[in-house]
């Protein structure tokens, strides 16, 4: 018998109670005569194992074993932290078998937390500048004094009535739903996001169609896996979704990979499709057209569960509203994206195109597809991109299916923290611009070009795990307004670790490490709902032999501290009196009057709002917390499927209306609780016309979050919104198509946005481990084209853009496609001081320079290394052994923004012209002229369809958004609509979480 | 019996380097060396490319040259398959990193001793997986027992065609591959270039001399652009744009350091003019054709030499206060205890040798003379048996190179033996006349093996590559113009002129350094060449 031991989910272990206690099962199963992998957790609170470096004396080392969650990328894998008990220190980091999401696995960068928390360079008190900002004068400053100078600026701008200056810019949340209780609680609309540099159109793309606006792919139980992105090597969720794919890949389901360079994922694939970048949806809807001329779709479900009723009664409106009529119609309009039409955008043969479409039909309802980044993120109109995808997964009938791609909230759990604060009255001009009105979602590449162009101010402006001035495009433009002390008054950097925007802050206020914090999270990593949490390890270790903290930085290292607990102590201090009304929901849900502890947040999320966690708990002998604190990780469900077909309960349907053609189901009568703080999606503004369901074969289902309650193929909101010739999956050709490339004047198209295996975005320069692995980031070029250019592997590029251009090392291989070049974009870290200002595992020593623009408002800057990285001394004896020089190269400098018109997606992929570097291009090199990028701002910003919309909306108001403000503030003209359907009770409109960050 | 060995199963393996960094976290491994790593090779032609993974790291050998050729124990198979080490042990002489054929073994910098993949033996001893094995994403790093039919990794060798890595090595290697592409775990089949996919060609030999590798990053980062500093470790980079070429490319690998270098070359030189010294005197001293001067002479050299060639591997070792262990705790299977037993032996009698030579006592030096002769022999001679257990380097494990040896201790003897007869006893000119023949056989004779080495036909590729490293790599400069050039074409023409043109003392004198020096850059070329080719 074929035994396949990777399907082997749930070992069945014979397990001794200790002490009346029943353990979960762990998800790692083990036949390996009597090996395990982790020790029994019964055993965890004083675990002796031998240390290795005194191996092969067998040297005892007593550990407190704590788990936790990995903070090095948004899967938020489980860890188990060995705490030394007699150092009291963390000794290793390995995976967490009780978490199901990653059951007991890492990718490289969950052991290299290690190295994080011992960076030698790590920053461990708070910092003041000294001098002009960016000037790299430091002072040590206690939290006290930056806390109160922080807190005496927002309550200023509270008080005085500019709420839109106050800022809180998150790269990477690594959290849900904590920070969606914060700002509101201030009455402000001061989120920002990384989202228009990482998803904006992968999720405009989704949320179109389904309202959901990420993909959750059930990969495990895929019979053909479509993957426009790098799961196999990088991206959302690497580890989670890659223990899926390879799983599904023994059992025999095929890959096909879009990608015009061979990813690792490429390169396990069935399929490597190298696509012309921006042409992928000509392909996606030339399978499309294959599976609808053939007759190979699911009818069915494209019947029940597609809005086509919408469709034929708005655009063709002159005959009957038949399925029969509307597929004739669907053949006719796709029949122009032939295989040979795709074959002429893409250069993928007609006939794969062909085979695809049969392959992919033939899977049916186990057909997995996702796109985050990559295609969607490079192109104009890359929100077609997933667009066409998912109109893949709708034809066959593969949504919310074993084996198929679901709408993500279904999988992903948002508890509802203790007293929640309504929704902001402010609409924040500076982040959902008018311009914008549908993207996905804040458009923060454009704030600097707003702050030059005089929209606003910051009177205070936080970033967080986020890097503006390195990761968006047009980093100098960043740091003309973070310099500039009249538009950005106060910039505090929230961060662990030196960064080049941290550069350019006043206050640099460490915070801790994934093993030094409390958050909780969920993502869809796959057909379940699970919880996580995160917890300070070391603090936890020490209070179970016995010691007492009140906060979590008395048991970090120097003065680092934790989040959570920071908001709370600065939100005290905006509102010491409660006279604003927000200390209110800063105070503790057991001890009234009284500050809140960060363990009585979570005990209260804990006891209240998890379903399932209280009786789990109770079973062990535990409370909520302990059990949380014990396992972190606790799966709400298992896997389901198909929740659109849930009916609608009788008791709603008492009073509802029917749409006669569409079948939607609305009521006027107020909406339940929520059970969960997930973000509300599909609301209507009109009161007495809640929508909550259609009509499907004559029962009542609760359907998708649209306003169709369907999949929307045709999206109104697009035809209304200014779009009408985008309202149904079409392809747009990308600003890089090759009809705008001259070969003869080496142009090429520019892939600047993968990812490595091995590396963290840009929070990765404190990992020595990772480094070592990765440290270069040469220019792919294809052997034809570098024969043209007459380089070999090694020699020197420099490389054009629109408004600079940067020097960089020549890769020259066979596995990227001809006419495309690409570089990876975690590299080329750089500090302006020997000493500090960014990690010296990672960064190379630089020096700025810079003259008045010829073209506009800005400079023409140069940046240049002085020296690569060099070896120094350190506690860390590796300091000394560092062996590589290359910190590759910055190339997102050279960018200008690219914001697309419908998603606000900052458009990544350049068309560049190419030479062999001249006498006085040094590697390294980076030369832009924000002039230039300024132009290049306005020239986009036209491309714009600006709002209000309908009803005088600045956004469709059933649309996600994050941070959602209170109804009122929806409309431009400011009048007060009627109450909303779901704004009557607060509690029944939450969007924390955001979906997920990307 | 409980026998651990690993599956690796590279249609899972994707490629992510999280068992190396999961490694180095359980194992403290210092940066610059790894237990296991990932290498990558792409190959094919676009849109044909392809790229391949291969797991690299110790694989517990079941015959573990390592294990044979460690002269302190330091290295040993436990019961249940692991090949373990004890760091207490090891003095650093680095012998095992030349016999293992996968380079698997690393001097750890802070420890200064050697260290591998020990298969977590810390963890199993515990009942624990090794830590690569636990956080693999996709379970492509099977462990287990073997013998245990059923576990998974029996059930896995049973059900699936493996591969192992350079089975004619004859180690019985213990790690087992799935679906690994050959260009992948044969070294050498992929081309190297001047750097990789995302990071430079690395690491160097930091390991080997921490500081002044320190101070030559430091010059090298200065202003230097990694282009360059790419070049400088091309090593055997063939020219041009390798990595556009449709044969197999190697993307991503960690480099290994060349264990030995002028240290051991100068070890074999000293040990070939000292072993050489009694060997040449003895028989000439049996034939009375010996001064008494020049009896003390002989012995002063092998007594000099000896004790050079002794300091020369203790100063080699990277614990050199450790190396009485190999005299007291000895690997009776190493021929480096048995290199050491015959050299303090040889120096022994070296010293009794020039004693008596001095006090000029006559019988002493009779009893002295077929134990002076037999030992110089082995001492000179021995190194073929010791760098025959270097199994990782084929080049090293020519049946010639007994041969050679003894040849080369002709040479060196009658070398410094014309040298001390030219300063302590010219007027003997049937001696010096004998000597010159002596040599030029000597070096004749070196030179002979030394071309069948390296032109006749080579055991495999690997020892052809290093051959050719040797010929036209770059080792050949030192290889002709030092080797052949000065240590054979002058000394033969100058001898050939004293024994038939009557040229004078000088040029015998002048004949007998040429060839020494000659020697000396021989040994270099041939101790480089020997490591100068991929076993990973």
């Amino acid at each position: 018998m074929k035994v396949n031991w990777l399907r082997t989910d749930r070992p069945r272990r014979t397990k001794v109670p200790v002490e009346g206690r029943i353990p979960p099962e762990p998800f790692v199963p083990e036949r390996a005569s009597g090996l395990v992998s982790y020790p029994p957790p019964e055993q965890w609170d004083h675990w002796t194992e031998y240390e290795s470096t005194a191996w092969p004396h067998k040297v005892e080392r007593t550990y407190q074993i704590v788990p936790t969650i990995c903070f090095n990328c948004e899967a938020a894998c489980g860890l188990l932290a060995y705490v030394d008990k007699e150092t009291r220190e963390i000794r290793k980091l390995e995976g967490n078998p009780y978490h199901p999401s990653s059951r007991g696995r890492n990718c490289a960068k969950g052991p290299a937390t290690l190295n994080q928390v011992n960076d030698p360079e790590r920053i461990l008190y708070p910092l003041q500048r000294v001098g002009p900002r960016g000037g790299g004068k430091w002072e040590r400053v206690s939290w006290d004094t930056a806390l109160d100078d922080i807190a005496a600026r927002i309550r200023r701008a509270i008080v005085e009535d500019r709420k839109t200056e106050l800022f809180y810019h998150v790269g990477r949340p690594g959290e849900d739903g904590y920070m969606d209780r914060v700002l509101p609680a201030w009455g402000v609309d001061a989120h920002n996001s990384h989202t228009n540099v990482c998803s904006s159109s992968a999720r405009a793309g989704y949320a179109f169609w389904m309202g959901n606006d990420r993909p959750s792919p059930d990969y495990a139980n895929a019979r053909f896996i479509l993957a426009l992105n790098a799961h196999l090597e990088s991206g959302h969720y690497f580890n989670p979704y890659a223990q899926r794919i390879v799983e599904a890949k023994l059992a025999g389901a095929k890959i096909a990979v879009m990608d015009p360079r061979l990813s690792n994922t490429a390169a396990n694939a069935d399929y490597w499709l190298p696509t012309w970048p921006g042409s992928e949806a000509a392909v996606l809807l030339a399978i499309a057209n294959v599976i609808l001329q053939e007759d190979r779709f699911d009818a069915t479900f494209v019947r029940r569960w597609v809005n086509w009723e919408e469709f034929l009664q708005h655009e063709h409106p002159d005959g009957p509203v038949s399925f029969e009529r509307f597929v004739e119609l669907l053949k006719a309009s796709y029949s122009r994206y032939s295989p040979e039409f795709a074959e002429q955008e893409s250069r993928i043969p007609a006939a794969t195109v062909v085979q695809l479409a049969r392959e992919i039909a033939a899977a049916g309802s186990a057909f997995a597809a996702h796109v985050w980044r990559g295609a969607s993120s490079g192109n104009l109109g890359g929100w077609q991109v997933a667009r066409a995808l998912f109109f893949l997964n709708v034809l066959t009938g593969s949504v919310a299916t074993p084996g198929g791609t679901a709408p993500n909230l279904w999988n992903k759990f948002v508890p509802i923290p203790p007293k929640r604060p309504p929704h902001q009255q402010v609409w924040n001009l500076l982040s959902w611009p008018l311009e914008y009105p549908l993207a996905h979602h804040e458009m923060s590449i454009l704030l600097p070009h707003f702050l030059k162009e005089g929209r606003g101010k910051l009177a205070m402006y936080f970033t967080r795990v986020y890097n503006p001035v390195w990761t968006n495009p047009d980093g100098f433009s960043w740091m003309e307004v973070l310099q500039d002390e009249a538009k950005v008054e106060c910039h505090a950097c929230l961060t662990p670790t030196w960064s080049e925007t941290a550069w350019f802050a006043d206050y640099v206020l460490p915070m801790g490490h994934g093993p030094e914090r409390h958050d909780t999270f969920s993502y869809e990593t796959y057909a379940g709902q699970w919880l996580g949490f995160r917890q300070p390890v070391v603090r936890v270790a020490r209070e179970r032999q016995g010691e007492r903290f009140t906060y979590t930085y008395e048991a970090n290292p120097g003065e680092v501290w934790e989040e959570d607990e920071f908001w709370i102590e600065l939100s005290w201090r905006i509102d010491p009196d409660g006279s604003l009304g927000i200390r209110q929901y800063f105070e503790s849900p057991y001890r009234p009057d009284e500050k809140m502890s960060i363990e009585e947040y979570y005990r209260w999320m804990f006891e209240n709002s998890v379903p399932g966690l209280p009786e789990a708990a109770a079973a062990e002998g535990l409370t909520p917390l302990e059990y949380m604190r014990q396992y972190t990780a606790f799966e709400i469900k298992g896997e389901t499927y198909r929740d659109q077909e849930t009916e609608v309960a009788p008791v709603e349907l008492e009073g509802a209306r029917v749409d006669p053609v569409t079948g939607l189901i609305t009521t006027g009568q107020p909406a339940p609780p929520p059970r969960e703080a997930k973000p509300s999606i599909g609301a209507s503004l009109d009161a007495t016309r809640r929508p909550i369901g259609v009509m499907v074969d004559g029962v009542a289902r609760v359907g998708f979050p649209t306003p169709s309650r369907k999949l929307e193929f045709y999206s109104r909101t697009l035809k209304e919104w200014g779009w009408p010739e985008e309202a149904i999956p079409n392809y747009i050709r990308s600003h890089v198509h090759y009809s705008a490339m001259d070969a003869s004047r080496n142009e090429f198209a520019l892939v600047p946005t993968f990812r490595l295996p091995t590396l963290i975005h840009t929070r990765s320069g404190n990992s020595k481990w990772l480094n070592e692995i990765s440290h270069s980031n040469p220019i792919w070029i294809h052997t034809s084209d570098a024969q043209q250019l007459g380089v070999v592997t090694g020699d020197l590029l420099k490389v054009m853009t629109e408004i600079g251009h940067y020097v960089n090392r020549a890769w020259v291989t066979e596995a990227i496609m001809p006419g495309v070049v690409a570089c990876s974009h975690h590299l080329g870290r750089w500090r302006l001081a020997e000493h500090e200002g960014m990690e010296r595992w990672s960064s190379a020593l630089a020096e700025l320079s810079h003259e008045p623009s010829g073209d506009g408002p800005g400079q023409r800057w140069r940046l240049r290394y002085v020296h690569g990285i060099q070896p120094w001394t350190s506690d860390d004896p590796d300091s000394e052994r560092v062996w590589w020089q290359d910190a590759g190269v910055h190339q997102n400098l050279t960018f200008p923004v690219h914001p697309d018109p419908v998603s606000g997606m900052h458009c990544w992929h350049q068309k560049v012209q190419v030479e062999k570097a001249g006498p006085d291009d040094r590697y390294g090199d980076v030369v832009v002229d924000t002039g230039k990028a300024h132009k290049v701002y306005r020239d986009w910003l036209s491309l714009a369809r600006p709002g209000p919309g309908p009803d005088g909306l600045r956004r469709p108001f059933w649309l996600f958004r994050p941070y959602r403000p209170a109804a009122e503030a929806y409309r431009v003209d400011r009048a007060t609509p009627p109450p909303p359907a779901d704004l009557d009770r607060r509690e029944a409109i939450d969007e924390s979480g955001a979906g997920g960050s990307g | 019996v409980t026998k651990y060995g690993f599956v690796i199963d590279h249609r899972k393996c994707i490629g992510c380097h999280a068992c190396t960094v999961a490694c180095k976290s359980e194992n403290n491994v210092p940066l610059g060396s790894f237990r296991t790593w990932v290498k990558y090779i792409e190959k094919g032609a676009f849109p044909n490319t392809r790229r391949y993974f291969t797991i690299e790291r110790c694989q517990h050998c079941e015959d573990a040259p390592c294990v044979e050729i460690c002269p302190t124990r330091a290295l040993y198979k436990r019961h249940d398959g692991i090949v373990d080490f004890t760091g207490d042990r090891c003095i650093g002489c680095k012998s095992c990193m030349q016999a293992c054929p996968y380079d698997a073994l690393y001097i750890d910098p802070n420890t200064h001793t050697a260290a591998k993949c020990h298969y977590c033996a810390h963890r199993t001893d515990r009942g624990l997986l090794p830590a690569c094995v636990i956080v693999c994403p996709t379970k492509a790093i099977i462990a287990g027992d073997l013998e245990d039919p059923a576990s998974e990794i029996a059930e896995t060798l049973a059900r699936q065609q493996v591969q192992v890595r350079r089975p004619d090595q004859g180690t019985r290697p213990q790690v087992f591959y799935v679906a690994a592409d050959e260009t992948a775990i044969t070294p050498g089949l992929a081309a190297q270039p001047p750097s990789y996919l995302r990071s430079q060609v690395g690491p160097p030999g930091v390991d080997l001399e921490p500081k002044g590798a320190l101070e030559r990053m430091r010059q090298l980062a200065q202003g230097s652009t990694p282009a360059s500093d790419g070049s400088a470790q091309r090593g055997m980079a063939p020219p041009g744009n390798i990595a556009g070429s449709t044969q197999a490319v190697t993307v991503y690998d960690v480099a290994h350091p060349k264990p030995w270098g002028w240290k051991v070359a100068t070890y074999l030189w000293t040990k070939s003019v000292g072993g050489g010294a009694l060997a040449v005197a003895g028989p000439l001293l049996a034939a009375g054709f010996l001064s008494p001067a020049l009896t003390a002479g002989a012995g002063l050299i092998a007594a000099l030499f000896t004790v050079l060639t002794a300091v020369l591997l203790v100063w080699d070792l990277k614990r050199p206060e450790r190396f009485w262990r190999v005299l007291l705790t000895p690997n009776p299977r190493s021929w480096l205890v048995w290199g050491a037993y015959i050299l303090t032996l040889y120096g022994l009698v070296a010293g009794l040798w020039l004693l008596s030579g001095l006090l000029g006592a006559g019988s002493a030096l009779r009893l002295l003379l077929a134990p002076g002769i037999l030992l110089g022999l082995a001492a000179a001679a021995y190194s073929a048996f010791l760098f025959g257990q270097a199994e990782g380097r084929d080049f090293w494990q020519s049946p010639l190179l007994l041969w050679q040896l003894l040849a080369a201790a002709l040479l060196g003897g009658a070398a410094s033996t014309v040298l001390v007869a030219a300063v302590v006893d010219t007027g003997n000119t049937r001696l010096l006349e004998i000597l010159t023949i002596l040599l030029l056989a000597g070096v004749l004779g070196t030179f002979g093996i030394v071309l069948a080495e390296l032109y006749t036909l080579h055991a495999n590729k690997d020892v052809a590559a290093a051959a050719a490293y040797a010929k036209r790599g770059p080792a050949a400069t030192r290889l002709w113009l030092g080797y052949a050039l000065l240590g054979v074409a002058l000394p033969t023409l100058l001898l050939l002129g004293v024994l038939t043109a009557g040229l004078p003392l000088g040029a015998s004198m002048l004949a007998a350094l040429a060839a020494l020096v000659g020697l000396w850059c021989y040994e270099d070329v041939w101790v480089r060449a020997g490591q100068s080719v991929a076993m990973s």
